[in-house]
């Protein structure tokens, strides 16, 4: 609600005639019998980067997890509507295929499964969903060789069964070169540089900026402010016992990382 | 216990005179295995004591076309009659056993332990009466048969429910060297089909067998797959059981390692599905000490069905140096379906390595949902994870054309699981 009645006053500085990409309204779900988000407001527009901070505990990654359609939680009310479409109402492959794209935390070992089938399978299960033709082989090593340069992932990577041993940069670069070959219209990283050192958080980052563009968003879901120092945010969103309780420019980001969230926490209890 | 015309028509049956009696008396007293039998606790025949069989199949009329898999020879037994289709290669024959054992002294001197060593049950002793005198196929010393042979076993039942007994002998000379690829499958049938099959196998010294089964067979058909082989120093066997489809399969295996250096991989996919049962019982006896066996089974268990696992090591007193080793790994792919495992271990040597191991579990949801989280559809996402994890077994093929074969038949199997 804050951010809403705010967004007039951001947007004056920037293009706000782009398209609307996600408007999450009233959002709420619980895990069990636990409310977790209790009524999220958020809207996302085309070229925008968003990011969501927030102390542990407060939703964020939950948050991350309903967009992408993970079916532990249950949404009890609220909508959420993505290009049009009431993203609810779509299983996660069809979010996938509609353009959302998350960056996992803990990205999931695929015992067998290569990067580049996995890719593959997803690249063309997407295409069918589309009504696309599936791609060939040639148009995959083209395509892979092209989006390998993005997050500077090595061949003998993607050979390997997915993310089972990888070190944690390789986990999060594997993510970004998956994001780079689906070119999602709206990509959430959540946490993306947790378990990074400074040099896999930098190409983790890089990768992320050359995907930007006025045709696509993201939303940065992060606790430190580390991050963003690399991917710099349009808008930051503080979220606290599953709301958003303050929103502003980078600059509360800064705010953030001088002062924590006790000064915006303290105001609110 | 048998049903009462059952028994009348088996002792009445013409081919059954002579030699058999001994082995028919045997099953006629025990009848069909039941869940009382330690051995088949869960894999009962208990049922089949009930139906009035035909132990007498008539002839298929259908010509039926083998696959293609590069081989050197084809054998094609259809309701029990065998023709051999094209020439032998040289250094291979096939000849009657009571001519084989004639001609053939070194066999014959084998082929006298044999009664001792065999699994002395109901089902062994069925087949036994029904072939006195079954083909045996012999790889002459140090010939290298570098193509397959291809042996094609199809059943098809008429109007009565059909027993179908069949047996082949296979023995490798010193040295020799082959691939035999076994096919179990079936034509549509009317009604109920038991197939009561047995493989024995003689290995010499030095001798090298690859052995793939695949076992394919259609509703309402039972296999019990009788496999027994006796490995003689330095001989190694690689072998293979794939069991795609079928009401009730029944593999009980069988290696008598009778020599040292000896190597016997063992390896095993199976994929029952809705209404099916599948059982692979395993005896690795380890008589002679620096031999080496390893088993690999995986199972892939869909809609209601059940699987069973029971793996037997022996480890002798003789068997020093011993390497055994096991592992059996399952998914249940269906909250229906059931596995049953169970390894058993004796050591009597105290100079071994073994280890064994059986795992059954279910698909991870968290990998299901990163899957479909990247467009993939849940039931894709399934049918990628289970492939990855038979993967194993089908890469240990070495054939190609066959396992490019048995990969789209299993892919298959498993994706028409969904639908359902």
């Amino acid at each position: 609600m804050v951010f809403q009645k705010l967004r007039p006053y951001f947007c004056a500085s920037i293009e706000n005639s782009n398209q609307m990409m996600l408007s999450v309204n009233d959002l709420h779900a619980r895990i069990g019998e636990k409310e977790i988000l209790k009524g999220i407001n958020l809207e996302v527009r085309a070229g925008e980067v968003h990011a969501i901070m927030g102390p542990n505990g407060s939703g964020k990654s939950t948050l991350a997890s309903v967009l992408a359609g993970r079916e532990d939680y249950e949404v009890t009310s609220g909508s959420v509507d993505f290009l049009g479409k009431d993203l609810l109402d779509l299983a996660p492959e069809e979010r996938a295929a509609e353009g959302l794209f998350l960056a996992f935390q803990y990205p999931v070992e695929i015992p067998g499964v290569s990067t580049t089938n996995f890719m593959k399978s997803a690249v063309n299960e997407i295409r069918k969903y589309r009504g696309e033709e599936a791609m060939d082989a040639v148009q995959f090593l083209k395509m892979f060789k092209e989006k390998m340069a993005y997050v500077n992932i090595d061949q003998s990577l993607l050979s390997r069964a997915l993310n089972e041993g990888f070190s944690g940069g390789e986990k999060k670069r594997n993510e970004i070169f998956q994001m780079a070959v689906l070119e999602p219209k709206l990509a959430i990283l959540d946490e993306t540089d947790s378990g990074l050192d400074i040099d896999a958080l930098r190409i983790v980052a890089e990768g992320v900026n050359k995907l930007k563009s006025p045709e696509n968003a993201t939303i940065v879901v992060t606790h430190y402010q580390r991050l963003l120092d690399y991917i710099v945010p349009d808008f930051v969103h503080v979220l606290y016992k599953g709301k958003i309780v303050k929103s502003g420019t980078k600059d509360l980001a800064l705010e953030l990382e001088e002062h924590g969230y006790d000064w915006i926490i303290s105001a609110l209890d | 216990m048998l049903h009462n015309d059952t028994i009348n028509t088996l002792i009445h049956l013409p081919e059954l005179s002579g030699a058999s009696s001994e082995s028919l008396a045997h099953f006629i007293d025990k009848g069909f295995p039941t869940n009382k039998w330690e051995e088949w606790k869960y894999a009962s025949l208990k049922s089949f004591n009930e139906v009035a069989w035909s132990w007498t199949p008539t002839s298929i009329q259908n010509s039926v076309a083998v696959p293609e898999f590069q081989q050197s020879l084809s054998i094609q037994t259809l309701n029990g009659q065998s023709s051999i289709l094209g020439n032998l290669p040289n250094g291979l024959t096939c000849v009657p056993l009571n001519q084989f054992l004639n001609q053939n002294a070194d066999f014959k001197r084998l082929y006298e332990k044999r009664n001792p060593l065999l699994d002395q049950n109901s089902l062994y002793h069925l087949n036994d009466a029904f072939n006195q005198n079954p083909l045996v196929f012999c790889v002459k010393k140090d010939t290298i048969l570098d193509a397959s042979v291809v042996h094609q076993f199809i059943l098809k039942a008429q109007e009565a429910p059909t027993v179908i007994q069949g047996k082949i002998i296979l023995y490798l000379e010193e040295g020799a060297k082959m691939t035999w690829i076994e096919q179990q499958a079936s034509l549509a049938s009317e009604s109920l089909v038991f197939s009561n099959y047995a493989l024995e196998i003689w290995l010499s010294e030095q001798a090298h067998l690859t052995l793939y089964k695949d076992q394919d067979l259609g509703q309402g058909i039972s296999l019990v797959d009788h496999t027994f082989i006796y490995q003689a120093a330095n001989s190694q066997v690689d072998m293979f059981t794939f069991s795609i489809n079928g009401t009730f399969v029944r593999n009980n295996l069988h290696f008598y390692i009778e020599g040292p250096q000896v190597v016997s991989n063992l390896n095993g996919l199976y994929v029952p599905g809705e209404g099916q049962l599948m059982d692979n019982h395993s005896v690795v006896d380890h008589r002679m000490p620096h031999s080496e066996s390893n088993e690999l089974y995986k199972g892939v268990l869909l809609g209601n069905a059940t699987g069973v696992f029971n793996g037997k090591i022996f480890v002798r007193k003789d068997a020093q140096k011993t390497n055994a080793f096991q592992s059996c790994k399952n998914v249940l792919a269906s909250d229906r379906a059931t596995m049953n495992t169970k390894p058993q271990l004796e050591i009597w040597a105290d100079d071994v390595k073994c280890s064994h191991g059986t795992t059954t579990g279910q698909l991870s949801e968290e990998a299901l949902f990163y899957m479909r989280s990247r467009g993939i559809s849940a039931d894709a996402a399934r049918t990628l994870l289970l492939l990855a994890f038979v993967q194993q077994v089908i890469d240990k093929v070495e054939i190609t054309s066959l396992r490019e074969y048995l990969s789209s038949k299993i892919i298959h199997k498993i994706e028409q699981s969904w639908e359902a």
